[in-house]
C-alpha cells in the first residue's frame, strides 16, 4: 500500500514533466534575461553591480 | 509538478541570493565603488553619480532610451544596495528554474547529490568557463563590442553545459569528443575585446575583483544545489505523508463501515 503510494506521489506523468520543463525553463530564461542582459538603461542601472559581480558582459 | 517545480525554484532561488547578496556587499560592491572613482576621473564628462559609464563614449546600446540624459538609475546607498539584491533574486531564481528544467529534462530524480553535481555544473557553465575569455571587469574596464561579448558568453555557456553533459552523462568516445569540443571551441574561436583594452583601474584591484566574482558565483551556485536538493526532498516527503494519512483515513473508514 505504502509503496504504491509513494509511486503515485514521485511519478508524474511524462505531459506534466513537459509542461512544467518548458514552463520552469522559459520562466527562468526570462527572468535571467531582465537582471543579466535587458538594454534599457534603467534596468541595466538597476542591475548594474550584480550584472558586474556575476560577469555579465555589462558595458 | 508544475507548481512544485516553481516553489523549489523560488526557494532555492532566494537561498541562494541571499548568500550571494551577502557576500556581495563585504566582498565585491566596494571594489566597484572603488573603480568608480577612477572611471568618474577618466571620463569627467560622464554624469550621474552613479554608474557613469553609462554614458562613456564607448557605450553603444541601441536600445530606444538610449542617449536619453536622465535615465533613471537608483541613487546610492541603500537603494543602489536593495536593487543589487533584488536583481540577484531575479537571476538567482531564473537560474533555479533553468536548473530544475534541465535536470528533469534530462530524466533525473531530483535529490540532494543530483542537485548539487548540477549546480557546480552551472557555475562552470555560466562562470568558470566565460570567465576564461572574458575575466569579470570592473566598471571603466574594457567595454566596447558588447552584443558581440554576449552572443559569446551565451555561445560558451551553452557550448560548456552541452559539453558537461556529453561527457558525464552520455559516456560514449563520440560523446566525449564532441562533449570537449563544445567546451573548447569558443576559446578557439577567442572572445571579443576591445581594441586597446587599457584601463585607469589599478591592476590589484582588477584581478581581486576577478578572483572575489568568481568565488561569489561559487557559493551562489552552490547554495543553490543545496537549497534546491533539501527542499525537493523536503516537498517530497511532506507529499508522501500526506498522502499515507489520507489512506490510513481511508482504511480507518473503511473498517467503521
Amino acid at each position: 500500500m505504502s509503496t504504491l503510494i509513494k509511486q503515485q506521489a514521485y511519478v508524474a506523468t511524462s505531459s506534466q514533466r513537459l509542461v512544467a520543463v518548458f514552463a520552469a525553463a522559459s520562466f527562468g530564461l526570462a527572468l535571467v534575461f531582465i537582471s543579466g542582459f535587458a538594454s534599457p538603461e534603467a534596468l541595466h542601472n538597476a542591475a548594474h553591480d550584480w550584472r558586474h559581480s556575476h560577469n555579465f558582459p555589462c558595458h | 509538478m508544475i507548481v512544485r517545480v516553481l516553489k523549489a525554484a523560488l526557494v532555492a532561488g532566494f537561498l541562494a541570493a541571499c548568500v550571494a547578496a551577502t557576500l556581495q556587499i563585504f566582498l565585491t560592491s566596494p571594489l566597484i565603488l572603488q573603480a568608480e572613482t577612477y572611471e568618474k576621473a577618466a571620463s569627467p564628462e560622464a554624469h550621474g553619480a552613479g554608474h557613469g559609464s553609462l554614458n562613456s563614449p564607448h557605450e553603444h546600446h541601441a536600445s530606444p532610451d538610449a542617449g536619453a540624459e536622465d535615465a533613471w538609475e537608483p541613487s546610492e546607498g541603500f537603494s543602489r544596495t536593495a536593487f543589487t539584491v533584488l536583481a540577484t533574486l531575479v537571476s538567482g531564481v531564473g537560474y533555479a528554474a533553468i536548473l530544475v528544467a534541465l535536470i528533469i529534462a534530462a530524466g533525473r530524480e531530483i535529490g540532494m547529490q543530483t542537485a548539487v553535481r548540477w549546480a557546480i555544473g552551472g557555475f562552470l557553465a555560466v562562470n568558470l568557463a566565460p570567465a576564461v575569455g572574458l575575466p569579470p571587469e570592473l566598471p571603466g574596464m574594457g567595454g566596447g563590442h558588447l552584443a558581440e561579448r554576449q552572443i559569446w558568453w551565451v555561445c560558451t555557456v551553452l557550448g560548456t553545459g552541452l559539453g558537461l553533459y556529453l561527457i558525464t552523462a552520455v559516456r560514449h568516445h563520440a560523446a566525449v569528443a564532441l562533449g570537449l569540443l563544445a567546451i573548447g571551441l569558443p576559446h578557439v574561436i577567442g572572445a571579443p575585446h576591445a581594441a586597446a583594452a587599457s584601463s585607469d583601474v589599478p591592476a590589484v584591484l582588477a584581478a581581486q575583483f576577478a578572483a572575489r566574482s568568481l568565488a561569489v558565483a561559487f557559493a551562489f551556485w552552490a547554495t543553490l544545489g543545496i537549497g534546491l536538493g533539501w527542499y525537493w526532498t523536503r516537498q517530497q516527503d511532506g507529499t508522501t505523508s500526506e498522502l499515507l494519512s489520507q489512506a490510513a483515513r481511508v482504511t480507518s473508514r473503511r473498517k467503521a463501515v
